[in-house]
């Protein structure tokens, strides 16, 4: 969900004719789902206004759900009628990370985007014909935009601040963008770790054959010392 | 007089467990939290959160306990991978970037987590860790320890003598010989996820025949000392890690089943699958009685505790009971890796000087969900709440209407079992509330049975077998009686067996104040028991999570403490 919306429409107009980039892209986004809602848990976990906490957990639910549509329509496109695979997710605690005020307002772009981005694949999917992947993605377009309108409202009862929701977008912003700085740097580092590493690995041949003969694999159950010296007779006897 | 706090992390279902004085004050994993199935993080929320319920602060702690020996870990991922050269060079610098990252640090990350001296914090290994958490808590001061998981530090198994404060080891049999290894091979090779399949694969079992000896027997031989032997040719421990078999078993066996495709096991395809989950639970019980056995020879106790995932296999607890010539078994309830943190912390803790922990009977260790902010939530999200001043006959009543109601009470369970704290619990008489189970909440393949809880002093009406160290933490099987005095056929596996619970007030008072109000209202001492969670969800911990799983999930109430929440119609 972290195209730009131009991209999102192409990637949908590309994707809307085959069935198995189709489920590939949904997995994604049911991922994607599964991370706003571990963010929405947590974030219902610290608050302590029980009203705040209330509207997180509802929001965590829709998150839920849509995620699970989207499993159960990649798994049909892909033919399999009712199997839901796991989905495992990388999720912040924005909560922690950002602060309320803050966390509300990446909620607020993220749903933003969604909603955009959304809105594309429905009308792709329209297009291709495929009415029930365009059906799912209206259904869950009218619900983002709820949860793209709360968020604001929230911060500025939260503020009283009229700047408040600019200021913290702006900071937003800035802190999504260096967090893809970041994430670029860390998939860079991991390309130079995995081809140094495997340098070195072609390097430990002579080790490899070393450790071989001084280490070779033990079958079977090896008797500890201190078995063998002290317990064993004093228990038989 | 000491407080130690034990950590297991960074592979799977991490933990903390808090030891003060000996006493086991708290153990929680970190997924009931984090909300991550086997979470592996470094288990900051759950090792925080048992310090909170202490009352005490991270700088009082005596001592913070590790299960495994990083360098050790190191050294044998190290050994491993160049004896595999060049196969491993894929695995290589994927194994040392995990150890690198962070396994090798986590002395001083948890150190600089907890804002605990560095001094303070140890480690000792994992299959120690494993055979104390089983024998320290066991009701037995000297017993015969097995210790069988995927791979410590090297060990895969592991013999030791536990007695009084002690435990020695006796024997141990090191990476890649496996039966973890084994089992979670086949478990993926029959379509299934390794650590969420391996139940799977033991409910499957029951639906085949143990044909395929002579194919696995070449796989995994068993010696007449109780050792046992894998071909590894069979296993592809270097290249693919997350399936562990290799092609040679695709060719023994047939193609791993697609994942993806729904059971069905009138098909001549997933019947096979489930000859080869019979022969795989065979062999494994095979294996891990002969090693009970040669415990049996070389340290002539009475008592088994088991620890380790393959101490999770209830069905092959059930046949140690039987066949091991042990005249008692416990098999702690978190046998896995959680169980580590325990062990970890018990260790400490009587290196600090204090007595061992006093005999578990219960596995409710972790936090209570709040009632108040049950209401709260309730109110603002506009369900339907009421405090009930008897929760537990609220819930008689509402299981007489053949009823599906979540059930929260107390502090919520230590390891993968549901024990009437945070459980899902009907009426046990019909397959059809099994079936609505299953699609309104479960979504399980339709060959996996769903558990009986049932009053200690009512388990022999129906169950051949009497309450034992195990059936108090649904570690073991029983056969049912041709005829029992109420049907429970929601309960019933194909084979006649039950996982059976046998509920005492000590180790689940709720749980057994509902079981008592269905036998005052007429009805039978026993319900049908599963875990307060939905497909790949952890189970529930809080009040937060509680009503999330009511919202998600079409259960008809949920009793959270004395509060009531029904579904409006």
């Amino acid at each position: 969900m972290a195209f730009h919306p131009l991209l999102a429409q192409l990637h949908a107009r590309s994707i809307a004719r085959r069935p198995k980039a189709a489920a590939r892209a949904l997995a994604r986004f049911a991922k994607a789902e599964r991370g706003s809602m571990l963010t929405l848990i947590w974030a219902a976990t610290h608050v302590d206004s029980p009203e705040r906490r209330a509207t997180y957990l509802e929001q965590a639910y829709e998150e839920q759900r849509h995620g699970r549509m989207f499993s159960k329509r990649a798994a049909e496109l892909n033919g399999y009628a009712s199997s839901e695979p796991s989905v495992n997710t990388d999720a912040e605690d924005l909560f922690i990370a950002l602060g309320e005020i803050r966390m509300l307002a990446f909620l607020y772009r993220g749903e933003h985007r969604a909603v955009v981005e959304f809105s594309g694949y429905r009308d792709a999917f329209r297009k291709a014909g495929d009415a029930k992947t365009a059906a799912l993605f209206a259904e869950i377009v009218e619900e983002e935009r709820h949860h793209q309108e709360y968020p604001l409202e929230l911060i500025q009862s939260l503020t009283n601040d009229p700047r408040a929701v600019t200021r913290a977008s702006r900071y937003v912003a800035a802190w999504e963008a260096w967090r893809t700085m970041r994430r670029l740097g860390q998939f860079m580092a991991g390309l130079l770790y995995t081809g140094g590493m495997t340098c070195l690995y072609a390097l430990l041949l002579p080790l490899s054959l070393w450790v071989r003969w001084v280490r070779p694999e033990v079958r079977g159950l090896v008797l500890a010392r201190e078995w063998s010296r002290n317990d064993r007779s004093q228990e038989r006897g | 007089m000491a407080s130690v706090l034990g950590i297991s992390g960074l592979y799977h279902d991490a933990a903390a467990a808090l030891v003060i004085d000996g006493t086991i004050i708290a153990a929680m994993q970190q997924e009931r939290f984090s909300r991550v199935k086997h979470d592996r993080a470094l288990p900051k929320d759950a090792a925080l959160s048992c310090l909170r319920f202490a009352g005490i602060a991270p700088e009082a702690l005596d001592a913070v306990i590790y299960y495994e020996q990083p360098f050790q870990k190191l050294e044998r991922v190290l050994v491993s991978t160049l004896r595999g050269f060049p196969q491993s060079f894929r695995q290589f610098p994927r194994a040392m970037r995990a150890q690198l990252a962070d396994k090798l640090w986590v002395l001083d990350a948890i150190s600089e987590t907890l804002n605990v001296p560095r001094r303070r914090v140890r480690a000792v290994g994992h299959h120690e860790s494993h055979a104390a958490s089983a024998f320290f808590p066991s009701p037995y001061e000297r017993a015969a320890v097995l210790t069988l998981d995927g791979v410590g530090e090297d060990t895969t198994t592991a013999l030791w003598f536990g007695n009084g404060n002690t435990l020695t080891p006796i024997a141990s049999t090191a990476w890649p010989q496996s039966l973890g290894l084994f089992y979670a091979a086949m478990t993926a090779w029959s379509g299934f996820e390794v650590l969420e399949g391996e139940c799977k694969l033991m409910g499957l079992a029951a639906f085949g025949q143990p044909i395929h000896r002579e194919e696995l027997g070449r796989v995994l031989l068993l010696h007449e000392t109780g050792e046992f032997e894998l071909t590894l040719s069979f296993f592809d421990r270097f290249t693919d890690t997350e399936l562990g078999f290799g092609k040679r078993l695709e060719q023994l066996l047939g193609e791993r089943r697609d994942p993806l495709i729904p059971w069905d096991l009138t098909t001549p395809r997933d019947q096979h699958y489930a000859n080869v989950a019979a022969t795989v639970q065979c062999i494994t019980e095979e294996a891990v009685l002969g090693l009970a056995r040669r415990a049996s020879r070389e340290t002539g106790a009475c008592n088994l505790c088991l620890a380790g995932g393959i101490a999770l296999n209830a069905v092959a607890n059930a046949r140690l009971a039987k066949e091991s010539g042990f005249d008692r078994i416990f098999v702690q309830p978190a046998a896995g890796d959680a169980g580590g943190a325990l062990g970890a912390a018990i260790l400490g803790s009587i290196a600090l000087g204090d007595r061992r922990p006093s005999a578990m009977t219960s596995a409710a260790l972790g936090l209570t969900a709040s009632a108040s902010d049950t209401v709260d939530l309730c109110k603002h999200l506009g369900l339907s709440a009421r405090r009930v001043s008897d929760p537990a006959e609220s819930a008689a009543s509402l299981l007489s209407e053949n009823k599906v109601v979540g059930f929260v009470q107390g502090r919520f369970e230590f390891g993968p079992r549901a024990l009437g704290h945070r459980s899902i619990i009907a009426s046990p008489e019909t397959i059809a509330i099994r079936d609505r189970i299953n699609s309104v909440v479960k979504q399980r393949e339709p060959f996996r049975p769903f558990a009986p809880a049932i009053l200690a002093d009512s388990c022999s009406q129906y169950f051949d077998t009497e309450p034992s160290d195990m059936t108090a933490f649904m570690t073991t099987v029983a056969s049912v009686h041709a005829s029992v005095p109420t049907p429970i056929d929601a309960v019933l596996h194909c084979d006649g067996t039950a996982r059976i619970q046998t509920v005492t007030a000590d180790a689940a008072s709720g749980l057994e104040a509902v079981l008592r109000a269905r036998v005052r209202r007429g009805e039978a001492p026993i319900l049908l028991n599963t875990s307060l969670n939905g497909r790949n969800e952890p189970i529930v911990g809080s009040a937060i999570d509680a009503i999330l799983f009511f919202l998600a999930h079409r259960v008809d109430a949920l009793i959270v403490e004395d509060v009531l929440v029904e579904r409006q119609t």
